[in-house]
């Protein structure tokens, strides 16, 4: 047991924080310092991500690189960290973004250049936090705080109408997530007799998961009225707390109708701001979805089924329509992420190993694309200083290689076959099609791929091909070296992702099969594989020292990636 | 060695081969990288090297893997081993190279299949597109762009070759979609005029909607062979000589849309033993309660309407002639013998679906005839070159889709092939008339070029003669070849069918040599136009004319496949050739077929007699006489004539395309748009932003100016709510305690 079997994702949540102090350390007066510190130590970050990423091996354990220590035990917390196939595969997505944010920004960014970077990798230790902490409220805090520095990068550092852009964002998020710490606070005390509570996921999964099954008994037979104890507190109270995290969720996701935060701050934010919105933090609500508000609650979750799903087809179908009224580029790509992500919604609701797979590759494809998209873009709007499609026209002409990456960032945002987003749509709706929801949303989901076809091509139109039609846009500069490489990782990922997702997808099928298992205990008539359901993690170590677990014959005590086979004893 | 055994011995065995399939493909793709990334730096002569130099050696892998396919050790032809159990399909070579994607129960694999179909096809796409890749090379001499034309050329042949070449509905659909994404950067090549960008953004929308329908045909495909493995038992595998756990480890291995495990279920189906019939309802899943047949029916016909895009049929055919704003080699290769045949590969492909459903296949051929008739009306009146040959194509593969409803596949694969010649040659002839009279396209500017362009008129007459249907060519057999199948075979419970479109057929193939006839005669007849751009044309260098001659060639010498040659047999060549393919749909010696067996067509096996033969040609030139008489003698006579009023009207119309295109924009465009405009506004915009959430932040704000008033900072009012509060508390308390 070494070193890094313990502390490397906690080495690679921190090392931005730690760099972050190393900024601090420098003179605002040298912004090439700042940048190329705060590159350095995305760059290290990324390392140590990939590291982290290819040592999960997907058929052990179900989560990885666990690390836990006591961490104010009266509350029945502690610090818990560790990562599934899904959050490594998050993971993978924020680290590979976290380098190319900072080059994207190099010239973008002139003012406050400091506190900038700061910002962006506090904003990385939240992120990569959120998606690898196993305790609810340790989540919950890295889940808030990650708030804080989008705000500053949207209030600060956005375009003309930052300051109401970046308080609606706030705003927005905030309401959702209040409610959803009742509900983590209500968690807490239903997660055992008193004294022996916890925030831990796996305690409050597991002491949930009995009570669970019993009212899906219950509501298939229709006999809930006898019963009694935890069953019958979650009966009750089930869906109140179930609302509560769907609505947190909801909201970063964005599912429609809540979803109008998001091209306000889109809009506004600079080019690294929405590169990391749309990349990873609206991931954090489909990823919480998938972790917490559907696991936790299968019950209500199948209950209100229906309606997230329908919810998602109307996400789909209405952020598409959007798209075609708008005149802002920004603001097109925003609305087009809420149709992909309306896609990712319905194939985790679909509750098919497809279709929840494709949700998952779909999260990493709307990371790679659209944020790809929002990269060209910003390289566009330092150029012109403006966002309306009818100021551009024609700038293939002067911009040929900009205009190629853009068109192969296209077809894999519209999922042509061979560029990654077809994998993740087409098992999207494949699974949708299996699954026991109706035809019909598959049907509607599926109009998506017309629609996106008309929307995104329509945007290359107007501002791509034609004759140029702006004087100002004449001696527009094509790519600078820094540029194209920054904008090539994508290309390449899109390439890589379409044709070779098989190893992406197989370290997503541990977390999608147990997921299917999870989410399945409230479906009536479901076969449940129940060595799926439980959730087994480190016991919390007894002594107070921050050392490894001391158990040497626990499960992850033989290094996972030497014996792959070693599964559960 | 006799001819026949030199036939059978492949140059390179079939087991070799087979691990190099992957590089028909993989050449033009290289070419493609290579051509896009360097081709600025590599300049022109260079990258015309690797661009030609890649399609031509695939060709030469094609010839040798179509060569291979034929291929008999003593006497046993090679085959493939079926994985789900059934017989294995012969003449055929099979790579596979692994999984592409797998989750849950659903797998894809890259596996490319060679066998006579698609051999057939690869020969086309690469023969004629090195043909097209060659002459392109002298017609885009003057285009700076000409580096990413030859990537994009590239790009299609690779892609094409995909389509053909996968051995599963998905990896097809790659290629479906990756000539579609071809025909979009190749179409708007000239990006810097709008109408064409629209143009191709136009193509890829309405192929997108095609597509739509063949995703979700494609699901309800995995659905059916879900809910099939679940249901039937060994009995219903028995007689393709496989049992469900077979079949079931197939699947594990190989995916649900392999075309193998498809026809393995389709020869299932009708049998009369097992648990699973055609009628049998489905007994779980998503579609439980409704029965195979029905649901196949449903696929199929969404299936239709894939095809319909790719292939421009009704109703999605309005981007076809909107795509003649590319350059016209693309036309050439990608809309007239490749890409937009992809909808009749597609169903020849699935032929052992399709013959299960008779009210897919009346649906398919009924659709070809209308378009086909409804283009060779609007042909009538176009004045450009491009647009005629554009029409022209529409009608023709709406021939082919009546061939592969009513049963005739090997027909309409032939059909296929020749008009794969000698539309190329058309549209190519065109093109040497564009490229020497300084881009003219209006036939009526034309004129007389007889004298001046030789080459080109005398190829473009051949094409025209073949096209049209003349006696020895090509396109008379392939042609009469449908439509004696049309007539003969019966679709069950829709037999009336057969008798109608043979007559619609014959009405089509007037208008064909009528509309034909106009655009040669105006073109290369009579006198130059006064209105032409240039005063004297020249003849098109060799590369250009090379193309057309071979293509010319072929035109004529492809009629021999729709010989009786054989000693053996009294099918046709092609229809004998084709057999392994589509024996399982329609049968062969010894093998019933599926559709004997689930009794949904009456298949003809008799050769066209001379009387239908006669009568066949008889229309055809009267047809022709008629444009002669007309255009040579009534027009030039009644010139300055004003024409009758209801003349010019059905002019107009025609010349209009009936207003098809009018007739989307005002029914779906812009209804579309106008909901996406109002649901902006009011639903987003109006309701949720302003009404919701900017509500609850104006209500939060009054609230709190409103109890503002309540700080007011007096210590007595404090104190006295206070007060009032405890005696409130209390009073509750006692009166809770009473």
């Amino acid at each position: 047991m070494g070193f890094f079997d313990t502390h490397l994702l906690n080495l690679v949540i921190f090392l931005p924080l730690v760099f972050a102090a190393l900024v601090l350390l420098l003179p605002g007066s040298e912004p090439g310092q700042l940048r190329t510190v705060t590159l350095l130590g995305m760059l290290v970050d990324l390392v140590f991500g990939v590291w982290a990423y290819a040592r999960y091996v997907p058929g052990g354990p179900e989560f990885q690189l666990e690390y836990r220590v006591p961490w104010f035990t009266e509350f029945g917390l502690s610090y818990h960290l560790g990562m599934d196939g899904l959050a490594a595969s998050l993971l993978l997505l924020t680290v590979f973004l976290g380098p190319l944010v900072v080059m994207a920004s190099t010239t973008y960014i002139t003012h406050r250049v400091k506190e900038f970077h700061l910002a962006l990798l506090v904003l990385q230790t939240t992120m990569l936090g959120a998606l690898v902490s196993l305790d609810v409220l340790l989540f919950y805090i890295f889940f808030e705080a990650m708030l804080i520095p989008m705000y500053l990068l949207v209030g600060v550092w956005g375009s003309e109408d930052r300051q109401m852009a970046a308080v609606k964002f706030f705003l927005y998020t905030l309401v959702g997530s209040l409610l959803m710490l009742v509900a983590i606070v209500a968690l807490y005390f239903l997660s055992g007799p008193s004294g022996g509570r916890s925030f831990d996921y796996a305690s409050i999964y597991n002491a949930l998961l009995g009570a669970n099954q019993e009212l899906a008994r219950c509501t298939a037979a229709g006999t809930c009225d006898q019963l009694g104890g935890l069953a019958r507190t979650l009966h009750t109270w089930g869906p109140v707390m179930f609302a509560a995290f769907a609505l947190a969720f909801a909201i970063k996701v964005p599912m429609w109708p809540v979803h109008t935060w998001l091209p306000d701050a889109h809009v506004q934010a600079p080019v690294a701001g929405s590169m990391i919105l749309a990349g990873v933090m609206l991931k954090m609500g489909t990823f919480g979805f998938w972790r917490f508000a559907i696991p936790l609650f299968p019950v209500a979750t199948q209950q209100a089924r229906p309606v997230l799903a329908a919810l998602s087809v109307v996400g789909i179908v209405y952020g598409a329509l959007m798209c075609l009224a708008q005149r802002d580029i920004k603001k097109l790509i925003a609305y087009s992420s809420v149709s992909h992500l309306g896609y990712c919604m319905l194939g985790m609701l679909a509750l098919t190993a497809e279709g929840a797979t494709g949700s998952a590759y779909q999260m990493l494809n709307h990371g790679v694309s659209t944020g790809a998209l929002f990269l060209l873009f910003g390289f566009l709007y330092e150029r012109r200083h403006t966002r309306l499609m009818a100021d551009y026209g024609g700038i293939a002409k002067v911009m040929p290689v900009f205009t190629a990456s853009f068109v192969i960032i296209t077809f894999s945002s519209v999922a042509v076959p061979g560029t990654n987003g077809f994998v993740g749509e087409f098992l999207v709706l494949l699974g949708t099609f299996k699954s026991n929801l109706s035809l019909v949303f598959g049907v509607l989901a599926a109009t998506g791929v017309i629609l996106g076809a008309a929307y995104m091509l329509w945007m290359v139109q107007k501002v791509f091909f034609g004759s140029l039609t702006h004087r100002e846009n004449q001696f527009l500069q094509d790519l600078n070296l820094r540029e194209f490489s920054t904008v090539a990782p994508f290309l390449a990922l899109v390439l890589v992702m379409g044709l070779q997702p098989q190893p992406f997808l197989d370290r997503l099928a541990p977390s999608t099969d147990r997921f299917i298992a999870r989410a399945s205990v409230g479906t009536p008539g479901a076969t449940v594989d129940e060595s799926k359901l439980p959730i087994e993690v480190q016991p919390l170590p007894t002594e107070q020292t921050a050392a490894a677990p001391t158990l040497p014959s626990h499960p992850l005590a033989a290094a996972p990636a030497l014996v792959p086979s070693t599964n559960r004893p | 060695m006799d001819f026949q055994s030199l036939l059978k011995t492949a140059p390179i065995h079939p087991d070799v081969l087979q691990q190099s399939l992957w590089m028909i493909i993989a050449l033009p793709l290289l070419g493609a990288f290579v051509c896009g990334v360097f081709g600025r730096m590599m300049g022109r002569a260079n990258v015309h090297l690797v661009a030609c130099s890649a399609v031509a050696g695939s060709f030469i892998l094609s010839v040798l893997a179509f060569w291979a396919t034929s291929h008999a050790d003593a006497g046993v032809p090679t085959s493939v081993a079926n994985a789900f159990g059934g017989a294995p399909s012969r003449y055929a070579l099979w790579q596979d190279l692994g999984t592409w994607f797998s989750a849950g129960d659903f797998r894809v694999n890259f596996g490319l299949l060679v066998d006579h179909l698609s051999g057939t096809l690869l020969l086309v796409i690469t023969g004629v597109g090195f043909l097209i890749h060659l002459y392109s090379t002298s017609y885009m001499e003057h285009d700076d762009g000409y580096w990413r034309y030859f990537a994009y050329l590239n790009l299609f042949v690779a892609m094409m070759l995909t389509l053909v070449m996968g051995d599963n509905l998905v990896l097809l659909f790659v290629g479906w979609e990756g000539v579609g994404m071809a025909s979009y950067l190749l179409i708007g090549f000239w990006y810097t005029d709008a109408a064409k960008a629209w143009a191709g953004r136009k193509a890829f929308i309405t192929n997108r909607i095609g597509d739509f329908g063949f995703l979700i045909a494609s699901f309800l495909v995995v659905l059916l062979v879900g809910a099939f493995v679940k249901q039937a038992n060994d009995a219903d595998l028995q007689p393709v000589a496989s049992t469900s756990a077979r079949y079931s480890a197939g699947l594990e291995q190989r995916g649900p849309l392999t075309f193998q495990g498809l026809e393995t279920m389709a020869r299932a189906l009708p049998d009369a033993s097992g648990a699973v019939k055609l009628d049998t309802p489905i007994s779980s899943g998503p579609l439980e309660g409704r029965t195979y047949g029905g649901v196949l029916t449903v696929a199929l016909l969404l299936f239709l309407l894939g095809a319909a895009g790719k292939s421009a049929q009704l109703p999605l055919y309005v981007w076809l002639p909107d795509a003649m704003a590319g350059p016209t080699p693309v036309s050439a290769l990608i809309h007239a013998a490749t890409m937009v045949t992809a909808g009749v590969y597609l169903f020849c492909r699935m032929s052992f679906l399709l013959v299960m459903s008779p009210t897919a296949m009346a649906t398919v051929a009924i659709i070809g005839a209308a378009t086909s008739l409804l283009a060779a009306l609007i042909a009538f009146a176009q004045d450009d070159i491009k647009k005629v040959l554009a029409y022209s194509t529409v009608s023709q593969l709406g021939i082919m889709f009546m061939g592969v409803g009513m049963g005739i596949f090997w027909a309409a694969t032939l059909h296929l092939v020749t008009h794969a010649f000698f539309k190329a040659c058309l549209f190519l002839g065109a093109g040497s008339v564009m490229h020497g009279n300084g881009d003219e396209t209006d036939i009526k500017k034309l004129g007389g070029l007889r004298k001046e362009m030789p080459w080109t008129w005398v190829t473009f007459l051949i094409a025209t003669l073949a096209i049209t249907g003349i006696v020895p060519l090509s396109g008379f057999f392939s042609k009469d070849a449908i439509y004696h199948g049309v007539h003969h075979n019966h679709l069950h419970g829709l037999e009336w069918v057969s008798g109608f479109l043979y007559y619609v057929g014959l009405v089509i193939a007037a208008c064909t040599a009528f509309y034909m006839s106009r655009l040669y005669l105006l073109t290369f007849e009579g006198q130059r136009s006064p209105k032409a751009k240039v005063a004297h044309a020249h003849e098109s260098a060799w590369p250009m004319t090379l193309p057309l001659v071979i293509l010319a060639v072929l035109s004529v010498a492809a009629s021999v496949y729709a010989f009786p040659l054989l000693a053996n047999s009294k099918q046709a060549l092609m229809e004998n050739f084709l057999s392994p393919v589509f024996s399982a749909a329609v049968g062969s010696r010894g093998d019933a077929g599926i559709a004997k067996a689930a009794g949904t067509v009456a298949l003809d096996t008799s050769l066209p007699s001379l009387g239908s033969y006669a009568m066949a040609w008889a229309t055809v030139v009267a047809g022709g006489l008629l444009a002669a008489f007309l255009y040579m003698r009534f027009f030039p006579a009644q010139a300055g004539v004003p024409a009758p009023g209801f003349a010019r009207l059905i002019r107009r119309t025609a010349q209009n395309k009936f207003y098809v295109d009018e007739l989307y924009e005002f029914l779906i465009i812009r209804p579309v748009k106008f909901l996406s405009f109002v649901l902006f506004r009011v639903v987003d915009a109006f309701l949720i932003d302003t009404v919701v959430v900017r509500g609850t932040a104006w209500v939060t704000a009054r609230v709190g100016s409103a109890l503002r008033y309540v700080q007011t900072g007096d210590t007595q009012a404090y104190a006295a709510v206070m007060a009032l509060a405890l005696l409130g508390g209390v009073l509750y308390a006692i009166l809770k305690v009473l």
